[in-house]
């Protein structure tokens, strides 16, 4: 599991690759620390190359959109598969983020 | 400015001595007032403090020195502000106030009651207060938003200036201070009845006369504080020993209304009808992952899924569903297809199995 994190002029991008599951969310928990001290700009998970969340990865996605939301920041999930899509629609959190 | 007789000249020596003393009156006046609008939920626009500039003083003593025998006789060397959204919080802040602060009521004036019945103008309570463990007192002033536009406006635009006014200038801004005054109240009595309004709907929903009160946000919130999904999101959390992450359901709203819910009624009746299915998809989905953390909102999916599903609306509706709880996107039609399929294996589709 490989999380990168770019930032731009009014984004901060974090790139998620491969499966985030148990394991990894511990290590990928830290990495997207950075991402809690953003402030008013959009941030971008991007997903197109993750294969994998289990729930402790839904909650580290959840701990970044509270933060962001308390930093007037927005999230947004960009090119999640159908799999994880479909994660997201069976925990209900599908109405909860602004996935593209 | 003009130079001030040596009586004037001895205070302002006395206040550059004292200012540390009242920059930390105004630290603790501020700190009592954030804490008891804190402790009460009050949420006011602004709460400000200010000690007085030595030129603000200067100009105060050069106009009407001989008024004080001592510095301890300026009231207002230290300032505070509320301001509020209602005139009916003006009068619950100076209550609390008045509890947490020694009230001068000799030289607190409350300008809101001086207008004769036919004249308008500055609106605001200004108590004269006294801090325990402090010499001078400081003064609080309460006032809505729309009073404290009119007095700002009004201040820039000259008065205290020592500039005269014209008549025709005061009647403009006077008739102003009328209009405000109406605007103020009006806000307060829409404000009133909303809460009596909220109040009314609460005692239909613990009633159970849901079929009085007609679907909108106010009236779902209702709805949903009285906890009528909470058995099914409970139930759900079971199935894996589920987390539930409380998340917003205002986006359900035009759902449905789209389902055809009306009334709070419709929405109960909804729920009873389609709870147990819903309950049953989310067995099917759930039960086969390790998923232990759900949203509050998952019940309530779940009963439009399978309420969309039970009345024939198939994937387009469930493709449209989506569409209204995230974003329309081509993926919304493999989500549709999925779900579908995955319903497909329960009771309650077997009459609209393909």
């Amino acid at each position: 599991m490989k999380t990168t994190i770019t930032t731009t002029e009014n984004q901060v991008i974090a790139k998620f690759t491969g499966r985030l599951d148990t394991a990894a969310a511990v290590t990928v928990a830290e990495e997207v620390k950075p991402l809690f001290e953003v402030i008013g700009k959009e941030i971008i998970l991007d997903c197109s190359e993750l294969e994998y969340i289990s729930s402790s990865g839904l909650r580290i996605f959840l701990s970044i959109r509270k933060e962001a939301a308390a930093h007037s920041s927005k999230v947004i999930v960009r090119s999640i598969n159908a799999d994880i899509r479909q994660v997201f629609v069976m925990t209900g959190f599908i109405s909860l983020f602004e996935i593209q | 400015m003009e130079t001030l007789d040596l009586h004037c000249q001895l205070m302002l020596e006395e206040y550059r001595e004292v200012l540390p003393v009242l920059e930390s009156m105004k630290t603790e006046v501020l700190a009592q007032l954030d804490k008891v609008l804190g402790d009460s939920g009050l949420v006011v626009t602004a709460i400000e403090a200010r000690v007085k500039t030595e030129q603000s003083l200067a100009g105060k003593l050069a106009l009407k020195g001989s008024k004080y025998a001592t510095l301890s006789d300026v009231t207002d060397l230290v300032g505070a502000r509320i301001i509020t959204y209602y005139t009916y919080d003006v009068d619950r802040i100076a209550s609390m106030a008045e509890k947490i602060f020694e009230i001068d009521w000799a030289n607190s004036v409350d300008k809101r009651r001086l207008h004769q019945l036919d004249s308008f103008g500055y609106n605001s309570l200004h108590y004269i207060c006294r801090l325990p463990g402090y010499d001078y007192r400081f003064e609080l002033q309460l006032r809505t938003t729309l009073q404290h536009a009119w007095a700002a406006i009004n201040h820039d635009t000259g008065y205290k200036s020592g500039i005269e006014i014209p008549r025709e200038y005061m009647r403009r801004m006077n008739r102003l201070a009328g209009m405000l005054e109406m605007a103020d109240d009006e806000f307060s009595r829409i404000r009133t009845e909303l809460t009596d309004y909220r109040r009314r709907v609460q005692t239909l929903v613990k009633s159970g006369k849901l079929d009085d009160v007609l679907l909108d946000g106010d009236t779902f919130n209702s709805y949903l504080q009285a906890g009528r999904l909470n058995t099914l999101n409970k139930r759900i959390a079971a199935i894996n020993q589920a987390e539930i992450m409380n998340t917003p359901l205002t986006g359900y709203l035009s759902i449905l209304k789209a389902l055809n819910c009306h009334t709070l009624g419709d929405v109960d009746r909804l729920i009873k009808r389609y709870e147990d299915d819903a309950y049953l998809l989310a067995r099917h989905q759930l039960g086969n992952t390790d998923l232990d953390i759900i949203s509050s909102a998952i019940g309530l999916q779940n009963i439009c899924i399978v309420c969309i599903l039970s009345t024939g609306g198939g994937k387009i509706g469930l493709e449209r569903l989506f569409d209204a709880l995230n974003e329309q996107n081509q993926q919304n039609a493999v989500l549709a297809e999925l779900t579908y399929n995955q319903a497909s294996a329960l009771p309650f589709m077997q009459n609209f199995k393909s």
